[in-house]
């Protein structure tokens, strides 16, 4: 027994060493600043949400993606709601539309974003929501469906969803349209298009919508193809879209909302502030006042 | 005659069934390398393997983060996981008591069984948190909050296999031990653990296997940020992120570098794999 003894002993020692080798080392980069490192948090690169952003704030030049490099990096937007919640130093993006009461929007420039400032433009980060057609497919029921969308009806669909309606042509009735039609694209403008889907086929139960989830630029080309009759875009169409004869309309705008925990003190941000972060050019919130 | 033509029909099923297998491996390699050798030689196998800057966008297709990333949370679960998986192996084998084990296994079976997208939900919320408050400033997601993630999630392969490695030495080797003076203790860790090196090696393999190709637990830890990690709390991205997280984008290039970054840990598995194999063929 005395062997096992001395052998434990020698095990629990070294383990001991082990952790408090490693305690320090680890400590060593927290302790050393007391202020508060600024955690950035972005969205994958060729996502729709990122290259809106990237563009209002002019995070590309040149050919070049200034985001700071060491930026947290989520294809969720869920995930990029959860992290801010928990972390007071964090900072990210979301759509307008799925803003809620856990996490703290901030004011850019003063103008904090909301259906409203976004409707008079006081708020300028925000992004068009689009529908595409191929020129020329006749096609009556994606023609009565488009006029829904953009009536009284659809467009306090879209309200009510949290984004910013734009049209406005009056109120709609069904002619009874039947047939089928495929809405696909951007999983951004999804969520609202499945609720005027449903709204729709309530109105006018000859029609039958399905709804596809897949991306913007998936959107676009499937459209282009014939493979939907509708396509749904969360950003404008690229040159080489526009050349495969797609017939854009918008049906909504959506602002990009800047994200942080409630426990941030900070509410308010300008312009370029969110760029300084953004680029790296500003690493910790107490730099910023 | 009945019986035979019977055995041989039976005999022509199970070939089948083997054939199958491997020709759903074969096609897996085909669809890999033909669809990801050609990005590599349009990005320049130097530029793909050996840069560290992805910014498809731009037209960057470095993998270099994404591979050290890889091997870092592989290396880190095992540091993690294979001492906590033997002691609790060893634990079961030699200390445990008989009333204990039982209920003991099964919940080892059970944290097996639980799918990965809780895993890092778990970690997301739990752990992340844990790393604020203990590195103050950091934002919680990283290499080590991965490894620890990760080092949970292979404990129920590494414990299993190390158990039944222990569990299949013979038993003369522990009463001669015994025999000859040696504590219990002494003869678990000086006799049998080293008899059962081999069986623990595989352990290890396997844990470090299923840590470098898990992806939905990481990349809610990870940080995911593609650049060569500077320290433990380093945001990380490893090639299976790399890929969930823009293949729905993807197209074109970017698409075809995704796949071949499949390819690179395709065969960063199977390096493994062969060099394991050579170790255990030379051992024994």
């Amino acid at each position: 027994m005395k062997t096992s003894k001395t052998m434990l002993q020698k095990v629990g020692a070294a383990a001991l060493t082990a952790l408090m080798i490693g305690g320090c080392s680890q400590s060593n980069p927290a302790s050393s600043s007391s202020a508060s490192p600024i955690s950035v948090l972005s969205r994958e690169d060729g996502s729709g949400t990122r290259s809106a952003f990237s563009e209002l704030f002019q995070l590309e030049k040149d050919g070049q993606d200034l985001t700071v490099p060491d930026a947290e990096i989520t294809n969720s937007t869920a995930v990029m709601m959860a992290t801010v919640t928990q972390n007071p130093n964090a900072i990210g993006y979301i759509s307008l539309g799925s803003l809620n009461d856990t996490i703290k929007a901030l004011a850019i420039d003063g103008v904090k974003p909301s259906v409203e400032t976004v409707t008079d433009g006081t708020y300028s980060i925000s992004r068009p929501f689009l529908i595409v057609e191929k020129e020329g497919a006749e096609n009556e029921l994606a023609a009565d469906f488009k006029e829904y969308i953009l009536s009284d009806q659809g467009q306090k669909i879209i309200a009510d969803a949290g984004y910013v309606p734009i049209a406005n042509s009056g109120s709609w009735s069904s002619d009874g349209v039947s047939g089928s039609l495929t809405v696909g694209g951007s999983s951004s403008v999804t969520p609202v298009m499945e609720k005027l889907a449903e709204d729709y086929q309530k109105q006018n139960d000859q029609a039958e919508i399905s709804v596809l989830q897949t991306d913007s630029s998936t959107g676009a080309s499937s459209t282009a193809e014939g493979v939907y009759d509708i396509g749904m875009l969360s950003r404008e169409l690229k040159e080489e879209e526009k050349s495969q004869s797609l017939i854009s309309t918008p049906i909504a705008q959506d602002g990009i909302v800047l994200i942080v925990s409630v426990d941030n003190p900070v509410d308010s941000l300008s312009k370029s502030q969110v760029q300084d972060i953004y680029t790296g050019a500003v690493t910790d919130w107490s730099e910023l006042n | 005659m009945v019986s035979s033509r019977k055995e041989t029909w039976l005999q022509i099923l199970f070939a089948g069934c083997a054939a199958l297998c491997i020709l759903s491996v074969a096609l897996i390699c085909w669809f890999l390398f033909a669809n990801g050798l050609p990005a590599i030689v349009k990005i320049g196998p130097l530029n793909f393997l050996g840069s560290a800057h992805w910014a498809p966008s731009q037209g960057h297709y470095g993998i270099l983060a994404m591979i050290v990333g890889s091997i870092c949370l592989g290396l880190g679960s095992a540091l993690f996981g294979v001492p906590l998986g033997v002691l609790t192996a060893v634990y079961l084998a030699y200390y445990c008591p008989k009333k204990l084990y039982e209920p003991l296994k099964s919940a080892i079976d059970l944290l097996a069984g639980i799918p990965s997208v809780v895993f890092g939900f778990f970690g997301l919320v739990v752990l992340v948190g844990w790393m604020q408050k203990v590195f103050v400033g950091s934002s919680g997601k990283g290499i080590l909050c991965a490894s620890l993630l990760l080092a949970i999630m292979i404990l129920p392969t590494i414990v299993s296999v190390s158990e039944n490695a222990l569990q299949k030495i013979d038993p003369s080797f522990y009463e001669a031990s015994r025999a000859l003076g040696a504590g219990h203790d002494h003869t678990v860790f000086f006799v049998c653990l080293p008899a059962a090196a081999r069986g623990i090696g595989t352990a290890a393999i396997l844990g470090i296997s299923r840590a470098i190709g898990e992806t939905m637990a990481v990349i809610m830890v990870a940080g995911n940020a593609a650049i060569l990690p500077a320290s433990i709390l380093s945001p990380v991205r490893t090639l299976t992120t790399g890929i969930v997280l823009e293949m729905s984008y993807a197209s074109g290039l970017h698409r075809q570098a995704l796949i071949a970054m499949g390819a690179i840990l395709f065969v960063l598995i199977l390096i493994m794999n062969i060099g394991f194999f050579k170790a255990r063929h030379r051992n024994g």
